[in-house]
């Protein structure tokens, strides 16, 4: 019996050790012309961009590069802060991997992402945005090569408006709860807001000239609870009602776009690629949706916006430099640049190619929206408000609760003391 | 009397309606169609049952992988478990030794391991070991996640069972590990079930590993993962989400109806007697 | 969740074998046979060197170490002494935790305990297909994954399609249409209570129906022909015989709760506001969202040392228990 028992516990660990084998090859020394297959990991976030513009990315770059073949995973929002830092700190890690123009900073500091500033000129770097480059980059040294951006604009179902009697898009904010209660209707939602877009809330914030937290010195101090941040939220809570978007959930969950995609939506907040997301869920809108930048209080000016976008980042435990590299490169060239901005009305990351967004009714929208952009606060510990949900939690309680004030500076509080942690 | 029995058997409907319901919304939901889910009162019965969701749940890409990661890793912890978990048990219900107590101390405590919480030092030591992106790390973790209590429990089970059946075999001319395999084992069959049930659970559930020691090699994901994916995905989707969870309880049910029975029978019969 | 009837063999008072208390033999010299049980426990030592005491010794390193962000990436962590001790302890919100941490351990126990009696009590007094169809019932929500389970929840208190504010709003308490659960501290709380004691009494009311059915009726009967009363009988009859029951059930309940981690994360990730925050959830919060993986091993090894201290006394009678068998 007992060799029995010894003999099976044996087998289980030899087959558990077999089965564990990793199937992927040593780099390649020349990185490009090797005989045998290089498997690249990309990672890219969802719902970044369609599959049509990753899979023509991914046949031509394996054309052009003998020997290496891509394999482009799908990361979630959700708890993607942890992955990547798991990825960084591993021994073999994703080759090129997609990170958010808010966490790039943190991650540059960490040591764990290589340091590619010898490549800018390679790259163009001179003629990068600014909103891209500057997050990517720490103490003169770049690791982040800026990828794509956008800002939010206003989707909307020209059907519904069409319904409602709305010819022309709302100007101004007063105009804007106008014609969204109008449409607010029967079976339909004026817009679909969920309780935390904090995206959203912090435009409306600076709209008011309030911000998310201010520097005085050398302190941070959260900012919600100023008169003008509580006016922004109050305008949220006046939108946000007229929809039946979720008080105690993001955009994310459930995803906006498949909510708007059952058609009953007249008004979404969302970069204008959200809108390859919706025609892809409902083909039938395709055509119907149209585009505007969000209303700003007066007719003049267009609405404060959060600009966002990524930036891309080889870690340094990739196994595959030289090649990840490529990857970089061919993502960051005009390209890849010229087709994904066509195909998701993204931002593209130089000036240079911003030509190939004339024309574009979303593109259009979102160009006249950023001329207003605003950025999150500039502290490495930004990352850690976001992760901790504290903007997204006081909103749920902004809108369901009775004392706005109280919990505003409640939040505050908290921004501040995290913001002023040292690392 | 009556009035006494009345109260006894709505106390007991009671129970009984807390217990399925949630279950039984979560199927009924699950063959709902999406208009039936949508309005604004709910049906309690499926009036136009559709597998429309099942389809879409299966549909994703990877799921028949994670489903065999999550089995394969699953069904290789709770067997290791029982088999490493049976020598220790043996040797503390049947064998007098120097270090007993220590090591029935260790066994206690291992028990109240708060494993979350040794994320992180479990992904260095996982790391700095070269057992990272492997589902072999995760089956040897599920494996020590249960063997505390599979120690434990199989422990009462052989210390319950009279060493004299033992001796008496031995006398009879059996070796000591013939006398536990004819004697003993028999007898331990329904703790080895219901340690294995226990572990089975245990193992197929776990999340936090399974999705932080996973990193770069995607077809290793294991199906709590894929259903915690799921629900960001499909989020609205509520019809999908519940075909979904619904396709993941499936074969702890399976399980649980294949085992609890033997394990229960002895019981079930105690209860009618008394 | 465990298996039904392993924990009333295990407790119950064994006879005194000939095994357990074997008769004096005159002292002999080292025999090969003596390596035995070593041999039988090296795989658990094994594992658990491996797999338990090297990730808790790393941890426990972790907390007396300067370990954020670089430092997992890098390496190289410098010593700092007790200083994560000082600033987990010295902070107020660390204790907030351990008060809500024994809060909830203590309501989820006091409901479990007294609900899974309370059905136990029952159980022998249904008939045959009552208490068939009950067991079934409770024996199908412990085969319920947790993730399912937390799922299903959610599904049942979704504000606008939830069947819960629906039932509510139907009986008449108009002010739960569309309400949101998820967005309160306390009903969010109430919500995980709900879930865990769900989940937790089929294991502990099939074990202790198990343990009654243990009990000789002729004790019940005697007390009966005394004149106790229902609550007489149980206090002087059944609690007594089932009281190591109790004791175990109690103990892994409490082990548990305590530690219970998934079912708060994947719901509320320890928010609205914190209040779902226990020390499993704020330990991998510090550690995984604000990468300040020092504190957050800290936070674990000061968990362990509550959760031991909690259950000292169970330890202790584990061990006695041990010692007059060996």
């Amino acid at each position: 019996m007992r060799y029995r028992l010894l003999a099976t516990a044996a087998a289980l660990s030899v087959g558990l050790t077999a089965c564990s084998s990793s199937s992927e090859t040593a780099a390649a020394p020349d990185g490009t012309a090797s005989a045998s297959a290089t498997k690249l990991t990309v990672w890219v976030m969802r719902d970044s961009f369609s599959d049509p513009v990753l899979d023509r990315f991914k046949t031509s770059f394996q054309q052009s590069h003998a020997g290496v073949t891509l394999d482009i995973q799908i990361q979630e929002w959700d708890g993607i802060g942890q992955k990547v830092i798991s990825a960084l700190a591993s021994k073999d890690a994703p080759d090129v991997i997609e990170v958010g123009n808010t966490q790039v900073a943190e991650y540059s500091a960490s040591g764990g992402v290589k340091d590619l500033t010898d490549k800018v000129a390679d790259l163009g770097g001179a003629d990068w945005i600014p909103g891209l480059a500057e997050p990517g980059k720490i103490d003169g040294r770049q690791y982040g090569i800026p990828w794509y951006a956008a800002n939010r604009v206003v989707i909307y179902n020209k059907d519904l408006f069409a319904k409602a009697g709305v010819t022309t898009p709302p100007k101004t904010r007063d105009e804007w709860l106008d014609v969204t209660a109008k449409l607010n209707k029967g079976g339909d939602q004026g817009i679909y807001l969920p309780g935390q877009n904090w995206y959203t809330l912090a435009g409306f914030i600076w709209d008011e000239g309030g911000d998310l937290a201010v520097k005085e010195g050398d302190q941070w101090k959260g900012a919600l609870d100023t008169p003008q941040a509580l006016a922004g939220a109050e305008f949220y809570k006046k939108l946000q009602a007229l929809g039946e978007g979720p008080k105690d959930s993001d955009e994310a969950k459930p995803l906006q776009a498949t909510v708007f995609a059952k058609g009953d939506v007249a008004q979404l907040i969302s970069a204008p690629g959200g809108a390859v997301a919706i025609e892809k869920a409902n083909p039938e809108l395709k055509g119907k949706l149209g585009f505007f930048p969000i209303p700003g209080k007066t007719a003049d000016k267009p609405g404060a916006v959060f600009t966002g976008g990524s930036d891309l980042v080889i870690p340094e435990a990739s196994l595959h430099q030289e090649e990840a590299y490529e990857v970089v490169k061919a993502l960051a060239g005009e390209e890849f640049q010229l087709d994904m901005a066509k195909e998701m009305s993204y931002v593209p990351n130089k000036v240079s190619f911003a030509g190939v967004l004339s024309g574009n009714e979303a593109t259009a929208a979102m160009a006249a929206g950023a001329a207003n952009g605003h950025a999150t606060p500039n502290s490495p510990n930004w990352a850690a408000v976001e992760a901790k949900n504290l903007i997204k939690e006081y909103m749920t309680k902004f809108l369901t609760g009775d004392d706005a004030t109280a919990d505003a500076g409640a939040a505050s509080e908290a921004i501040t003391a995290i913001l002023n942690t040292k690392s | 009397m009556r009035p006494r029995r009345v109260l006894l058997n709505l106390a007991a409907l009671g129970v009984l309606a807390v217990s399925v319901f949630p279950v039984y919304w979560m199927v009924l939901t699950a063959f709902k169609p999406t208009t039936d889910i949508l309005s604004e009162t709910p049906t309690f019965w499926p009036a136009h049952p559709t597998l429309e969701h099942f389809t879409t749940a299966v549909g994703t890409p990877g799921f028949w992988t994670f489903w065999g990661n999550s089995l394969s890793i699953t069904v290789g912890a709770v067997l290791l478990a029982l088999v490493v978990a049976l020598l220790a048990a043996f040797a503390v219900a049947r064998m007098r030794w120097r270090g007993r107590r220590a090591f029935i101390l260790m066994v206690f405590i291992a028990q109240m391991a708060p494993w979350e919480a040794l994320l992180v030092s479990m992904y260095i030591v996982a790391r700095d070991t070269g057992m990272l992106d492997k589902l072999s790390m995760l089956t040897l973790i599920y494996f020590m996640t249960t063997l505390p209590f599979t120690i434990v429990t199989l422990r009462g089970f052989i210390a319950a069972i009279p060493p004299e059946l033992e001796e008496a075999a031995q006398m009879d001319g059996c070796s000591r590990t013939a006398a536990f395999r004819r004697v003993v084992l028999p007898l331990l069959a329904p703790g080895l079930m219901s340690t294995s049930l226990f572990g089975f659970i245990t193992a197929w559930n776990e999340f936090a590993f399974a999705n932080a020691l996973i990193i770069k090699n995607q077809a290793d994901r294991t199906l709590p993962v894929w259903l915690s994916s799921f629900s960001n995905v499909f989020g609205t989707d509520w019809g999908a989400t519940m075909a979904a969870a619904t396709l993941f309880m499936l074969p702890v049910l399976a399980i649980f109806l294949v085992l609890q029975r033997r394990v229960t029978s002895g019981l079930i019969a105690g209860a009618v007697k008394g | 969740m465990s298996p039904v009837p392993a924990a009333p063999q295990a407790t119950r008072p064994r006879p005194r074998t000939p095994e357990a208390t074997p008769p004096p033999r005159p002292p002999r010299r080292f025999r090969p046979a003596d390596l035995w049980p070593y041999l039988l426990i090296a795989p658990t030592l094994a594992g658990t060197a491996y797999l338990l005491v090297y990730p808790l010794v790393r941890s426990v390193v972790i907390s007396f170490q300067h370990f954020r962000l670089g430092e997992l990436i890098r390496g190289g962590a410098a010593f700092v002494g007790f200083d994560n001790y000082a600033e987990v302890l010295g902070g107020a919100e660390f204790w907030t935790v351990v008060r809500r941490t024994l809060v909830w351990t203590a309501v989820n126990v006091v409901l479990i305990t007294l609900i899974s009696t309370l059905v136990a009590l029952m159980l022998p007094r249904l008939g045959r297909w009552m208490r068939l169809a009950v067991m079934s019932g409770m024996v199908l929500t412990w085969a319920t994954p947790v993730l399912a389970a937390t799922t299903i929840f959610q599904w049942l208190f979704q504000s606008r399609l939830g069947v819960v504010n629906w039932l509510l709003v139907t009986l008449g308490f108009d002010s739960f249409k569309d309400y949101t659960w998820f967005a309160d501290g306390n009903s969010t709380f109430a919500i995980l209570v709900a879930l865990v004691v769900w989940q937790s009494v089929p294991f502990a009311a099939l074990t202790l129906y198990a343990g009654l059915t243990t009990v000789p009726t002729e004790l019940y009967e005697s007390a009966r022909i005394d004149g106790a009363s229902g609550w007489q009988i149980f206090r002087s009859v059944t609690f007594p015989i089932l009281r190591p029951l109790f004791g175990l059930i109690v103990s892994l309940e409490v082990i548990w709760v305590f530690k219970c981690f998934a079912q708060i994360w994947a719901i509320s990730k320890g928010g609205p506001d914190e209040a779902t925050t226990t020390l499993p959830v704020y330990a991998f919060q510090i550690a995984q969202s604000l990468h300040k993986y020092d504190l957050g091993s800290a936070v674990s090894t000061l968990t362990v040392l509550i959760l031991i201290a909690v259950l000292i006394t169970h330890l202790r009678r584990m061990l006695k228990h041990e010692g007059e068998q060996a």
